[in-house]
């Protein structure tokens, strides 16, 4: 938990001389402040502020406002100034009983700790292999939560009253959803907690309106700047896509490629069927000195057991490069693919739902691809292409599927 | 089969358990998109690739697999392995790698290593005499190479290599106790930790077991063929095999930067004797080995432009020590009295001793600055210092006839001095250069050559090629054709034994070798479907065997007298039936011909079957199952004994994981339907063990692991 308050500052506000009686409150905030925070270092850590936002402690007690509402207007006000973030910490009876018994430290330092009881997971009750992803995402959200964030496994039959209930009791105002299930979780739980999504894939944009979604798919952006580095030839990319899961991914696409000099053919496919079409089409044309197809996650158009072996075996006849959204394709046969790096996942995650916490509300709503990813080569299929590797180039490489 | 059905309604209780949890199918979908199928998300969430130094026929087990399969030695893990079974030594029960049927009695022709560094005893040239088992819970991957590896590996890697790869801090990330009891009063217990300490990435794993082993029936023992020669009654067979120890392992594995230390420590106190050391059931000797393993490895992926290097220095000290062996026991004939001299009261008792130790230095690099050209060079050194041989005992030979040393037949010093040693402390150095090319000369197809030359201060110089063409057949088909040689050192008891005529040194031996030519083709035809087919030719030559002297009074000497060559075929298939669900399967066959005799080679089975499903039937929850068949094993010329019998066991292995509570069960039942399985005897045990040697039958094992 100290780790969480070391480059917190706490700062405490004191009403002005108006009544002198020894208030309790004022010296828990004194106490506190001088516990947490050296005060000659303060310009210091200002000057940090001015790197990365600044979280200030405000610590208060209605009943010391000479005005109801008072303190509410001078947070407000602090609010406002750039780079300051502000956590506004009312203090009770409780921790006055606390603070004179002597043990006030700690529950204290608890409220403090922004993420201690402010952030919860909620993820699907699932088995290995894809419980340990989500392990693995939860490590990095606490990483960069800097405290053990409260995880619930979920399933169909989880209990969102009680569930309910049990956040309220630990002061959760942020639910970081992981998966499908936990993401129905949070849907039960009436808007009373901020949402974030991770680890689905895509979420239909009406339902990401008021909340934000990492997205599983790797951006655009990245998968089109590895393509130029791995095969600069290529000059086109062809992608067959579902609308409805994938348009919100193909208006990025588009923005990217055209910052990448790519010239992007994107064909909407509604159904299998005209998906099959259009593979075949598009493979029959390709032009392999410069162009490139992209398998992107859609559950529509890439069909593993028809579309994925014909673009596989037509690729490799015609030395087309293939790349994918989708890890499991690289095996296969694809040239590379971007995979999630999970823990990197997890703190972003992390950092969008400290975000929600903030008094502006500071983070984005809707979906946004993700930008945490590994990469992944079939040396053979770029052997195959005439793509020889260095060895330097390969160290960049997260993993490779040498085909030996 | 009353207890047969309790078994199984046993376990059904226990796999119906999470019936009443709904399946989770919810997320699998956008999962399995994003990171694949289960077989990936391993590697996705943080483990590593194979290394593969060059194209071969090879076999990886993860540590999901070895979890999976319930195994609770390595042995179940190796018999998984197609062209690989595990058989065992009539002398003293030990394991025995019969790879494509190259069968040995001491099976020296497998190398085994850990983290790349070979831990072949010089001695026997084997992995020990008192091997004791690997403990499983700090094994990252197995790599199980088929085929002859000299031109990389150096000795031994005859018919198989062996690549025990275990955990860093990062494949065990945090903590995990775990505890095992199971039949046979088997019991284990160990912890692991992998995580940071300071700069240091850390991990260190202890482990404690001990068990009784199993007490499998010997019928028949070397000294009830002398009962009933000299009329005494005295054997102890029939009776149990001893097969108990005890076990304590240590390893640390320390890394920062460029740099990685690693240390393991393994003692095997009360190891038992299994069969006996002379084939005769001996359940008081106790046996004590202790290995300590150590390297310091730095390695700099970019060294220069186009240069990756690595540096390596490792030690290895082998101490095999026992209290007095009862070779045959008290009452037995022999040793023979000397005229007007004592019985023996003790029977016939021996202590041999030795310790050893190993250096070795070894430097490679990886240079890919030429177009379409991969270049792997390296040298070593290697020593081998049997620096300390003891020996104590009441016998001595006079001809092939065992007598009493002294009148009053008691225990003796044996030393070079008084002409009684066995074995007197050797020392071998090695040196060694390979360089080996990967050169992709055209579109789909590249050719690797590869040469290792190793001089050794006793033998001499060995020169091993190899040379591998894989060309990518097809999108989906990838073709392999692969030609090698490969030799083993002859080990110390095999160059330098004396006053022992069972089995005389000969120092003028060369070493073993074996050249192999390999087909082998990976086919996926489905996207769920993957195939493979090996196929091989092979002939040792040289091969060192104890024959008879021209006067065979005199006894047997170590010679590079036989010959062999063999083919054979494995079949791979890997078959996803669904997400959940997974079967798996491996059919070898092989046929050796001893070419001294022009006779099948015998012992290794013809044809080997297993089949394994995972099925991960509720979340949390998975069953697997396995099917072994052991087939068609024949006896070597000059044993008219039977065939022996084939035999299948089938196992059962239940795991929940129960998620983020940290807790995972394991219930396994090994050899379910308890058949009488065997493995054969040759050479002089054929005739002391005649009943073959017996395999585990039912056993049960129950498991926890804890993560915090």
């Amino acid at each position: 938990m100290n780790s969480t308050v070391d480059k917190t500052l706490a700062m405490t506000y004191r009403q002005p001389p108006v009544s002198r009686h020894f208030s309790p409150f004022r010296l828990a905030a004194l106490i506190l402040a001088a516990l947490l925070g050296n005060v000659a270092a303060m310009p210091l850590q200002c000057a940090r502020a001015a790197i990365e936002p600044t979280t200030l402690a405000v610590l208060y007690a209605e009943g010391d406002e000479a005005d109801a509402g008072q303190f509410s207007e001078i947070i407000h006000a602090i609010e406002g100034m750039p780079s300051v973030r502000v956590l506004p910490i009312r203090l009770t009876l409780g921790d006055m009983m606390l603070a004179e018994a002597g043990g006030m430290r700690w529950p204290l330092a608890n409220k403090l700790a922004l993420n201690e009881g402010a952030i919860a997971v909620v993820y699907p009750e699932i088995g290995e292999p894809y419980r340990s992803v989500f392990g693995k995402i939860i490590e990095g959200i606490e990483a960069r939560a800097r405290a053990p964030v409260t995880s619930y496994a979920v399933t169909a039959g989880t209990d969102a009253d009680a569930l309910r209930a049990t956040l309220k009791s630990k002061d959760v105002r942020v639910v970081i959803a992981l998966g499908r299930q936990g993401m129905r979780t949070a849907d039960a739980l009436n808007r009373e907690f901020g949402v974030v999504v991770g680890g689905v894939m895509a979420v239909p944009e009406e339902e990401a309106r008021n909340r934000a979604v990492i997205s599983l798919s790797p951006d655009p952006a990245l998968l089109f700047a590895r393509l130029r580095s791995l095969a600069s030839q290529v000059k086109r990319v062809h992608v067959i896509y579902d609308p409805h899961q994938n348009n919100w991914l193909l208006r990025l696409a588009r923005d990217a490629a055209r910052e990448q000099g790519l010239e992007l053919l994107a064909y909407e496919a509604r159904d299998l069927k005209t998906a099959a079409r259009l593979y075949q089409d598009v493979l029959a044309r390709a032009e392999v000195e410069r162009d490139a197809l992209w398998l992107p996650q859609d559950a529509t158009t890439v069909d593993e057991a028809t579309i994925l072996p014909l673009v596989l075996r037509e690729s490799w006849d015609r030395r087309l490069p293939v790349f994918s959204s989708s890890f499991g394709h690289v095996r296969r046969g694809v040239l590379f693919s971007l995979y999630p790096d999970n823990l990197g996942l997890g703190r972003n995650l992390a950092g969008t739902a400290l975000g929600l916490l903030g008094p502006n509300d500071a983070a984005g709503r809707g979906v946004v691809p993700l930008k945490d990813v590994q990469l992944a080569v079939n040396l053979r299929t770029a052997r195959h292409l005439g793509l020889n590797f260095t060895n330097r180039q390969q160290q960049g490489f997260d993993l490779v599927f040498s085909g030996q | 089969m009353l207890q047969l059905s309790r078994y199984v309604a046993l376990f059904a209780a226990f796999a119906l358990l999470p019936v009443a949890a709904s399946a989770q199918g919810l997320d699998d979908a956008d999962l399995a998109l994003a990171y694949g199928d289960h077989e990936f998300v391993s590697i996705a969430t943080g483990g590593r690739t194979p290394i593969t130094k060059a194209p071969a026929v090879a076999s990886v087990i993860t540590a999901e697999d070895i979890k999976a399969l319930g195994a609770t030695d390595l042995d179940q893990v190796l018999e998984t392995v197609p062209g690989l079974h595990v058989s065992r030594n009539g002398n003293q029960w030990l394991p025995l790698y019969s790879v494509r049927g190259i069968h040995t009695q001491y099976n020296p022709e497998v190398l085994v290593m850990i983290n790349g560094i070979p831990i072949t005893s010089g001695f026997t040239g084997d992995r020990g005499r008192m091997w004791g088992d690997f403990p499983l819970e700090n094994i990252a991957r197995i790599e199980v190479i088929r085929g002859p590896g000299s031109a990389l590996y150096g000795a031994e890697a005859v018919s198989g290599v062996i690549n025990i790869i275990t955990k860093h801090a990062a494949d065990i990330d945090g903590g995990e106790f775990g505890v095992r009891a199971g039949s046979y009063r088997t019991y284990n217990v160990w912890a692991q930790h992998g995580g940071k300490w300071g700069d240091l990435d850390a991990a260190v794993y202890l482990h404690l077991g001990r068990t009784d082993g199993f007490d499998g029936n010997i019928e028949a023992d070397a000294q009830t063929g002398l009962d009933r020669a000299f009329g005494t009654s005295v054997s102890r067979a029939p009776g149990p095999l001893n097969t108990g120890y005890d076990a304590i392992d240590l390893r640390v594995d320390l890394a920062r930067d460029k740099w990685r230390l690693r240390a393991g420590y393994k003692g095997r106190p009360d190891y038992l004797t299994g069969t006996g050391v002379a084939d005769a059931l001996d359940p008081d000797t106790r046996m004590d080995a202790r290995n300590i393993n150590a390297d310091l490895t730095w390695r700099d992926a970019q060294f220069r432009r186009d240069w990756d290097v690595t540096a390596q220095a490792s030690y290895l000290h082998i101490a095999e020590a026992n209290t007095d062996i009862t070779l045959f026991p008290a009452g037995s004939a022999l040793p023979l009295a000397l005229p007007g001299g004592a019985v023996s009261s003790i029977g016939m008792v021996g202590r041999p001793q030795h310790w050893e130790r190993q250096a070795r230095l070894d430097f490679s690099a990886l240079y890919s600055g030429f177009e379409r050209h991969k270049l792997r060079l390296g040298a070593g050194y290697f020593r081998d210092d049997l620096y300390k041989v003891t020996e104590s005992k009441n016998f001595t030979f006079v001809g092939l006839a065992p007598f009493c040393i002294n009148l009053d037949c008691s225990m003796v010093e044996a030393s070079a001095a008084n002409g009684l040693a066995f074995l007197t402390p050797h020392q071998r150095d090695s040196r060694y250069l390979y360089a080996q090319d990967e050169w992709s000369f055209a579109p789909d197809w590249a050719l690797t050559a590869g040469v290792r030359h190793d001089r050794y201060s006793d033998f001499g110089a060995t020169t091993n090629p190899r040379l591998a063409l894989v060309w990518d057949t097809a999108y989906n088909l990838t073709s392999k054709l692969m030609l090698g040689r490969a030799f083993r050192a002859p080990s110390f008891v095999e160059l330098y034994t004396v006053n022992n005529p069972v089995a005389l040194g000969n120092a003028d031996l060369k070493p073993e070798t074996i050249d192999m030519l390999e087909l082998a083709f990976a086919w996926q035809p489905r996207a769920k479907l993957k195939t493979g087919l090996n196929l091989f030719h092979y002939r040792m030559d040289d091969v060192i065997r104890f024959v008879p002297n021209a006067d065979p009074t005199t006894g047997n000497t170590a010679r590079n007298a036989g010959k062999q060559h063999g083919s054979g075929l494995e079949l791979e298939l890997n078959w996803d039936v669904a997400s959940n669900l997974r079967l798996a399967g491996n059919y070898a066959f092989q046929r050796s011909v001893d070419e001294n005799t022009d006779q099948d080679a015998g012992l290794a089975p013809h044809h080997q079957v297993h089949l394994r499903a995972d099925w991960r039937y509720a979340p949390g929850w998975a069953l697997n199952g396995q099917v072994n068949w052991v087939a068609d094993r024949e006896r070597p010329a000059g044993d008219s004994r039977p065939p022996i019998d084939d035999y299948a066991t089938f196992d059962l292995t239940l795991r929940a994981d129960r998620g983020r509570s940290g807790w995972e069960a394991a219930f396994s039942v090994r050899n379910l339907f308890d058949a009488d399985a065997r493995e054969p005897t040759t050479g002089a045990s054929a005739s002391n063990l005649p009943n073959d040697l017996p395999l585990p039958g039912r056993s049960l094992y129950l498991e926890f692991r804890y993560r915090p």
